[in-house]
């Protein structure tokens, strides 16, 4: 059939085309900064804030600003790794992995709250657990659901604090069941819902969840609060300052923590942002290879 | 034959057509309870439309036993005579019966089978058979099926004149009234009492068997 | 040689699979996590019933189709020029086999490390796996035609010449036909896409259900359906050449640009080779020592319990699909079905198979948690809707005798007996693409092999999510090969499998 012989040719010829035009997009004088978040969260409350960091950044840099969304953390982390974008809202732990993967790109700045970061181990009303000072020993053989895989204070931390708390177990043998929600938000609804029992979650996404009222404070409270550590942070690439002039990376520093409007900071839960380095989230590295999750 | 005995099929002025070419037209045909008629002419000449028409005249009395013996190839020769009475049983025991048959049942489509000579095959795969046992499968099952009026197309076209010969008897035995479309002169002539014969969709010929010979009959052959 | 050694009968197979079947589901984790599966299914309900069209992104409608018709227009390209040297050289069917083992979200899992966030990611994940499909399935076309034609060419024509003339036109019609269905398929593949962050209708359709924005979703949905339900008016011979043409034009604008180059060195210099090896001596036996204490734990933790789960889902999923299309295919059977109910099953079933498993799957599991139950919900729905609608065609195909019963009767004394061989035929065939989508269903986090490969690209450990796929693709193929060979012993291997061919005919 003549029909498919044509029909494979013009596919060749779209993916030449395809290919062709990224190339010209590239010659551009001045290509646009492409960043992107980690989806911690409800993504209308993502597209709000990375929406209005995008508008905020692109007239203090003077060049075009994108955000471009992605469906979990993962992703987020390969489009950095990749080039696809420039610069990343990641948490502790993508930010870690990220930086490993592309040498000379660095942590430039953090929420204010993101030096002392907290983890909250929430409970289901019904499962008889209350508040407690120290670690809750008696969630062991409860259901049990983390946040996203590579989330920092809905995975790696409160791992890490099990496996303190229980040593020699990993959380599969420390609980019934074992889940991975995706996101903060989800977690929150599966406890509130009782399909898990505990969860672990960002403090800061449930203060905003909170105080948008979608907390049942019958159904499910906070019953711990982890000691702190490191957590989200603005990372870029190494490679910036060749694209967009020398000091560009400076500038970018300057403008986000330069940020005082608090329609920007709001959907962030930060109060500013403060400039960071890696050498802040050094002990992630650490945590993240006693829970195995990094080489 | 009383001639008095009610009319079991009655077809008057019937016609058939296939996709515009017609089969069978102004045909009048009744065929009383007990009598034996086998329907007789070349090939093409309307015979199985005839059958046709005639089931479906009375579907309610008829046992049939189609010219594809229609068996379900994958299902037992037992399941497969079974079938004959599926409609006087209750669903629910046919489905047991796929499942687990009953004794009863068994020893019934045993019976039957030993009346056609498959004896043995009871449990055999009916796709596993040959041409004339499954044929004779087909007959058993109508057997089974037990209805006055036994109609057959060529039931039994695939076995040699003896057997053929001892099948039309238990068939004739089993049932009141036969219509067979047959083409083996001798065996029409021996085993059924009327001889209808057709040619281009009229019947030419309809007499008793016993005015005939087979010179009569001959001349619709010859040629075909 | 009709005595030969005895084989196994239909019985005796559907018996195995049933028995192994519910000895799975003694070990399968079927435990409901969510508390209120029921009011959440009817918000459901409520949001299909009341569709919010406005909230309908148009362009991931647009996204969606011209991702389908490049990548299929890839594949199917590439698959016709691999179709023919197929029957001759191992080394293209073995990497055909390849090719399709992969599921496309793992492919794209893979091309999004290179290509980024993509059209080409798009276009080469619907373009892999379907070029490894097309060319097995245009070699079988091509096999199976007349060869009358072929044999009377004068003496040393070529190959391509032969091909052209003697074979192809044979083999156009079918193709063509086959084409048009994989049209379909990528259709629904390019919206599962948008499940990992293409901007298809799949990535919406995410973020409304995750989120319960059930109208959005409900909306996305229909609109999907009436994509699927129209495509016999849009996609036709004489408007594929359109569709390629306009499809680049209608790609979506590209956002950032991965740098292609030197991610492709890194992914395949450095990040897919295993830990150990990576600038290691390679003539060390040290080396392989490591290599080997690298393995293991991947084989006795990840490989080995995820190949058992995934195991054990498609069996019980097979089961499941296969009393599932027993159940439904009367309804639209002539015989069963009557005038009435027959278009209303068939507009049921066809709106179940054009359901994506996945997606299904996905929405099944935000209703009740994840465990196994949902998935094989997911792929007995789908895959006995699929089964279903086929055997109603061969059912309205059976030459019945003039006397055959009816009702419940035939079904079980003619219908289903007369079928068995060609439903067990479908039921095997189906068996490997069940258990690809097994695998993948546990990016959903069922745990299956895909649970580990994403837990492995979560940890940026591509070296081991490579030898996870690899051990994915192996599976399947021994499930494909284990299926041919049970289809060959039964006898039902020269059976029609495809949803594609042609109508049954009376006979």
């Amino acid at each position: 059939m003549p029909g498919l012989g044509r029909l494979g040719r013009f596919a060749l010829g779209l993916v030449s085309l395809a290919l062709g035009t990224a190339a010209q997009a590239q010659e551009k004088p001045v290509p646009p900064l492409v960043f992107t978040g980690i989806p911690d969260q409800d993504e209308s409350r993502l597209v709000e804030r990375f929406g209005k960091v995008a508008t905020y950044l692109e007239g203090k840099l003077g060049v075009p600003v994108r955000y471009i969304p992605v469906k979990s953390y993962p992703a987020a982390v390969t489009a950095f790794t990749n080039g696809q974008v420039q610069l990343a809202w990641f948490g502790g732990f993508t930010g870690v992995q990220a930086r490993r993967a592309v040498p000379g790109s660095q942590a430039i700045a953090q929420g204010a709250e993101d030096a002392a970061f907290k983890t909250y181990l929430i409970a289901h009303a019904g499962s008889g657990l209350e508040p407690t000072k120290d670690f809750p020993k008696a969630i062991a053989e409860k259901t049990f659901t983390f946040g996203a895989r590579a989330s920092t204070s809905g995975r790696l931390m409160p791992e890490y604090f099990i496996r303190q708390a229980f040593p020699g177990k990993n959380p599969d043998q420390v609980f019934a069941r074992v889940g991975f929600s995706g996101d903060h938000s989800r977690t929150i609804q599966l406890v509130q819902s009782g399909a898990f029992a505990v969860g672990a979650v960002d403090y800061s996404v449930w203060d905003l969840d909170t105080k948008a009222g979608k907390v049942d404070p019958k159904a499910v409270s906070v019953i711990w609060e982890s000691p702190t550590f490191p957590d989200y942070q603005w990372t870029v690439r190494g490679d910036v300052d060749l694209t967009y002039g020398a000091g560009f990376t400076e500038k970018l520093k300057g403008a986000l923590v330069g940020v005082t409007d608090p329609a920007i900071l709001e959907p962030f839960g930060r109060s500013k942002f403060i400039p960071v380095t890696n050498a802040a989230y050094e002990p992630l590295v650490e945590v993240g290879r006693s829970t195995g999750l990094l080489d | 034959m009383p001639a008095e005995s009610r009319a079991e099929i009655v077809l008057e002025n019937a016609a058939a057509s296939y996709g515009g070419r017609t089969v069978l037209s102004g045909l009048d045909l009744t065929v009383r309870a007990g009598e034996r008629v086998a329907l007789m002419g070349r090939s093409g000449a309307g015979k199985s439309t005839l059958i046709g028409l005639i089931q479906a005249q009375a579907p309610e009395k008829v046992a049939l036993v189609p010219q594809a013996a229609a068996l379900v190839r994958t299902l037992s020769v037992f399941h497969n005579v079974y079938m004959g009475q599926l409609d006087r049983r209750s669903t629910l025991h046919n489905l047991r019966n796929l499942v687990r048959p009953a004794k009863a049942d068994i020893a019934a489509v045993q019976r039957i089978l030993d009346r056609v000579g498959l004896a043995d095959t009871l449990w055999a795969k009916a796709g596993e058979l040959s041409g004339g046992q499954q044929q004779r499968v087909s007959v058993a099952r109508a057997l089974y099926n037990g209805r006055p009026i036994l109609v057959g197309d060529e039931p039994v076209s695939a076995l040699d004149r003896q057997q053929g010969a001892r099948i039309l008897a238990e068939l004739a035995q089993n049932h009141e009234t036969l219509i067979l479309a047959l083409h083996d002169v001798a065996l029409a002539l021996a085993q059924t009492d009327r001889i209808v014969v057709l040619e281009a969709g009229r019947i030419v010929l309809d007499a008793p068997a016993q005015n005939l010979d087979p010179a009569r009959l001959s001349p619709y052959y010859e040629a075909a | 040689m009709q005595l030969a050694r005895p084989r196994p009968g239909y019985a005796a197979v559907s018996r195995w699979f049933l028995a192994a079947a519910l000895a799975g589901l003694l070990v399968a984790d079927l435990h409901v996590t969510t508390l209120h599966p029921w009011a959440d299914l009817a918000r459901l309900l409520d949001g299909l019933a009341r569709p919010d069209f406005p909230s309908v992104e148009g362009w991931s409608v647009v996204y969606t189709v011209a991702f389908a018709v490049l990548g299929v227009g890839l594949g199917a390209g590439s698959g016709l020029l691999l179709a023919i040297p197929f029957a001759r050289s191992r080394t293209i069917r073995l990497a055909c086999a390849g090719l399709r083992a992969v599921h496309e979200l793992f492919w794209a899992l893979l091309l999004m490390q290179v290509f980024g966030l993509s059209a080409t990611t798009g276009m080469l994940a619907i373009a892999l796996p379907y070029a490894g499909i097309c060319a097995k399935v245009y070699a079988e076309i091509i096999e199976e035609a007349d060869l009358a034609a072929i044999r009377v060419l004068p003496v040393g024509t070529g190959t391509v010449s032969a091909f052209l003339y003697a074979r192809l036109p044979e083999v156009a019609g079918r193709m063509r036909d086959y084409t048009l269905y994989r049209l379909e398929c990528g259709l629904r593949s390019s919206l599962v896409l948008g499940f990992i962050g293409l901007p298809t209708m799949g990535f919406y359709l995410e973020s409304a259900f995750r989120q319960g924005r059930y109208a959005e979703a409900g909306a996305l949905l229909l609109v999907f359906y009436a994509l699927i339900g129209t495509r016999r008016l849009w996609i036709r011979g004489w408007t594929v050449p359109l569709l390629l043409a306009a499809a680049p034009l209608a790609l979506p604008p590209a956002i950032g640009n991965a740098a292609i180059s030197a991610s492709l060195a890194r992914f395949l210099g450095h990040d897919i080779v295993p830990t150990p090896l990576r600038g290691a001596a390679l003539a060390e036996p040290e080396t392989w020592a490591r290599l080997w204490s690298w393995l293991r734990p991947i084989l006795t933790d990840q490989i080995l319990p995820g190949t058992i789960q995934t195991l054990i889902l498609a069996q019980i999923a097979l089961a499941a699909t296969a009393l599932g299309a027993l159940v439904l295919f009367p309804l639209t059977a002539k015989r069963f079905a009557g005038p009435l109910g027959r278009p209303l099953g068939r507009v049921l079933l066809v709106v179940v198979r054009s359901t994506p498993e996945y997606m299904l799957a996905y929405v099944c599991l935000q209703l009740l948690g994840p465990s196994m139950l949902p998935a094989i919900l997911a792929l007995a729905l789908h895959n006995a809707g699929i089964v279903a609608y086929l055997m109603g065609r061969h059912a309205d195909a059976i030459p019945y005798r003039a006397d055959a019963p009816r009702g419940l009767n035939l079904y079980a004394y003619e219908t289903v007996p007369r079928l068995y061989g060609q439903f067990l035929a479908y039921l095997l065939y189906r068996w490997e693409l069940i258990l690809r989508e097994s695998a993948i269903f546990g990016i959903l986090g069922v745990t299956t092999l895909g649970f580990y490969v994403d837990a492995a690209i979560s940890e940026l450990r591509l070296d081991v999510a490579v030898v996870l796929i690899a051990a994915t693709a192996l599976v399947t193929v021994a499930v494909d090969a284990l299926s041919r060979g049970l289809r060959r012993s039964l006898r039902i291997d020269t059976l029609p499998t495809r949803l594609s061919g042609p109508a049954p005919v009376a006979g």
